[in-house]
């Protein structure tokens, strides 16, 4: 439980809320390309993507002397199971039983 | 109370479907939503009994769920009750589902799901919508 906590904490600010947002629709992204997703300091956008880090939320990846940042897939999966409704259960389970049935049919 | 009922084709032929919705060698590979493993299980549907199903996921976080197989009638439908434990394992609500199959007389299968009596809409429905949208987009990147 405390990887979600943590998550729900670090998305409890608006800003930082907002730049995960980001990450989720348009994939990696640079501190610098992030910072006009508020308008505040490149400093302030570094300390924002600290905590997100810390939390596990996003992960960061260096190259070219630039720093890339991009959503955990375990961090999303944790929140997305932990508010899953019964809809969402069952919907994701259907569709590995598609799966599975699909092997299946074309195993025989 | 709120009835929840989902619908889908499957491209395999009713006894297939019902052997892959009741027997255990089969549900441990579907049961449970994507990202998730089943981990401690008994889950023969095929006969009236008890039943459990502990899901775990990347993380290590586990889900259990509980009921009892209280009608089987193969090959068209199975119904078992069903019951969420939380941390300290105390089982939580009884519901309802029931699984129905027939031919689409097309060699492909109905196949309909309907779980009946959860406590309200929130519990039936999807209420987080922004979320998983977001998830299902990002299981796209990361393939």
């Amino acid at each position: 439980m405390t990887q979600i906590t943590q998550a729900f904490a670090a998305l409890s600010d608006p800003t930082r809320f907002a730049i995960v947002e980001r990450l989720l629709t348009e994939g990696e992204k640079s501190a610098g390309d992030l910072q006009s997703t508020a308008e505040i300091s490149a400093p302030a956008i570094s300390r924002h993507l600290k905590v997100l880090r810390n939390a596990g939320v996003i992960h960061q990846r260096t190259a070219a002397q630039k720093r890339f940042y991009r959503v955990s897939p375990e961090a999303i999966q944790g929140i997305s199971a932990w508010t899953m409704s019964h809809r969402e259960f069952w919907e994701s389970s259907m569709n590995r039983l598609h799966a599975a049935l699909m092997k299946e049919t074309t195993r025989k | 109370m709120t009835d929840l009922v989902i619908s889908r084709n499957f491209p395999a032929d009713p006894a297939t479907v019902f052997a892959f919705v009741t027997q255990e060698k089969h549900l441990t590979d579907w049961f449970s939503p994507e990202g998730m493993t089943v981990a401690d299980h008994q889950l023969d549907l095929t006969k009236t009994g008890a039943w459990r199903a502990t899901m775990m996921n990347a993380d290590g976080q586990k889900y259990k769920v509980s009921g009892e197989v209280t009608d089987v009638s193969p090959p068209d439908s199975v119904e078992f009750t069903w019951g969420w434990h939380d941390e300290q394992d105390e089982r939580g609500g009884n519901s309802i589902v029931r699984i129905e199959v027939k031919s689409d007389n097309k060699g492909g299968t109905e196949f309909r799901l309907v779980h009946t009596g959860l406590v309200d809409q929130e519990s039936a429905d999807n209420h987080n919508v922004g979320w998983s949208s977001s998830f299902v987009k990002l299981e796209r990147m990361a393939k």
